[in-house]
């Protein structure tokens, strides 16, 4: 092995595929580089090979197809908040892409894919991801399997393996008349916010049909609550059920992160702030 | 699989509409190829994490941070750093004229970022609003918080080139 890091460039999804099957650990898959080139900058990691994906035709463009909407793992957060597939299909995620810390310069280069298989807590794009039940097609051993984004996540210490590649996204369109919301609260400098929460809401008249929450930046991982607030349903918005919402998603936080965002108690606290805050927006947007 | 893998990589780049091949080791970020390796040093080496926008450049028509951009994965981009801004007779473009009037920099080591992104939005948007300016110039620290003047010289800019325009 060479002291100095090498380079792969395939040129196919059957390629990439073959070249991670056979490379160790030390491998690095890159495609805008806004995951990787800070730690690699800091000497936090030291890849041995990069896995350059840039040219793998596959992974590219947002298409719909069989009533869904595909996002190629290579499609950068600028062009899902300004395609109009997104802005009309799936409203919450394209506002969700335009929260992405770093300016136009990482919404030009950071990419979906490498956001999502960060599975870093305070990243801005899985939350609305859950709420919106993605799914995710993974290349691995040759062939591609359709798993829910939850389900992958719940592994998120192994992550997808450094053999695997993640294809694309694949979302069903936002019902019509549903209301959504992302909320998040960024009291530091930077791009991070300190809790964050996606909130999809269908409406009966003035009462609560069904509501979809997922609260993050506060634990290790983004945590659906839906479950949690199913008592939500059939209710009419007040304060007092906006009351007591907010005490329900404190509660679920059982192990809050502590770091320069805030700490623990805090974090508990502001999580069932933003998602209060997120219910009641995307009542206000419902129809 | 082994053939794949390079020692090396060849990149033919357009900098500032001139061609560059190159061959470089694959570990090296665009920020050291334009700064080291070509000497346009107007690109700054800021925080090296992509918060700052010191380092900014154009790749393809879009502003990138090039200290987290691996050099290897451009292929044949185009790349407009901030000494590919000036007109080619070597006068200022309107909107580094503009940062000029207005006293928009201060110390300059942000300029890189504020001028190229600027340049950006009045490109796809002629008339941004407040909020527009802010979404366009939000990857970008000015150290000296001169941001109020940087916001008059992105005004100045939107106007001196509706004035060329009619």
């Amino acid at each position: 092995m060479s002291l100095y890091p090498v380079f792969a460039r395939p040129r196919s999804l059957d390629q990439a595929g073959e070249v991670l099957g056979s490379l160790s650990s030390g491998a690095m898959i890159i495609a805008g580089g806004q995951e990787v080139m800070p730690s690699v900058n800091y000497g936090m990691l030291m890849p041995e090979v990069y896995v350059d994906i840039g040219q793998v035709k596959e992974l590219r463009g947002i298409t719909e197809a069989d009533g869904a909407i595909h996002i190629g793992a290579l499609t950068v957060h600028r062009d899902v908040q300004d395609s109009d597939v997104t802005r009309s299909q799936v409203p919450l995620l394209a506002y969700a892409a335009a929260q992405v810390g770093g300016g136009w310069q990482v919404h030009n280069r950071g990419t979906i894919g490498g956001n999502i298989v960060s599975m870093h807590p305070l990243y801005d794009i899985v939350p609305s991801l859950l709420a919106l039940d993605a799914e995710v097609d993974v290349l691995k051993d040759g062939t591609v399997d359709r798993v829910s984004l939850s389900d992958l996540m719940k592994d998120a210490s192994h992550g997808l393996g450094s053999e695997a590649l993640l294809v694309r996204v694949v979302i069903k369109p936002m019902p019509s008349g549903a209301g959504w919301a992302y909320e998040k609260l960024k009291i530091t400098a930077g791009g991070y916010g300190s809790a964050n929460a996606a909130a999809i809401v269908a409406m009966d008249g003035d009462k609560i049909a069904s509501l979809r929450l997922v609260v993050g930046a506060v634990s290790e991982l983004p945590q659906d609550l839906s479950q949690v607030l199913s008592n939500c349903f059939g209710q009419v918005w007040s304060d007092s059920l906006a009351s007591a919402l907010e005490a329900k998603v404190c509660d679920a936080i059982s192990n809050p992160l502590s770091d320069h965002q805030g700490d623990g108690n805090w974090r508990k606290a502001m999580a069932g702030v933003v998602a209060r805050r997120a219910v009641a927006a995307a009542i206000a947007k419902a129809r | 699989m082994e053939d794949m893998l390079e020692d090396t990589v060849l990149v033919n780049l357009r900098i500032n509409g001139k061609p560059h091949e190159l061959e470089i080791p694959p570990h090296t970020s665009l920020l050291d190829l334009l700064r080291d390796d070509l000497n346009l040093t107007g690109t700054h080496m800021g925080c090296m994490t992509g918060h700052c926008g010191a380092c900014t450049v154009s790749i393809d028509g879009r502003v990138a941070k090039s200290c987290i951009t691996l050099a290897a994965t451009l292929g044949r981009a185009k790349i407009t750093t901030i000494e590919g801004l000036t007109k080619e007779d070597g006068t200022l473009s309107a909107v580094q004229h503009a940062f000029w009037d207005e006293a928009g920099f201060q110390c300059a080591f942000c300029a890189p970022g504020m001028l190229l992104c600027t340049s950006e939005l009045l490109e796809g948007n002629p008339d941004p609003t407040d909020e527009d300016i802010e979404k366009a110039l939000a990857g970008n620290l000015c150290r000296c918080t001169g941001y109020q003047s940087i916001r008059r010289a992105v005004k100045a800019a939107i106007a001196s080139n509706k004035q060329a325009a009619e």
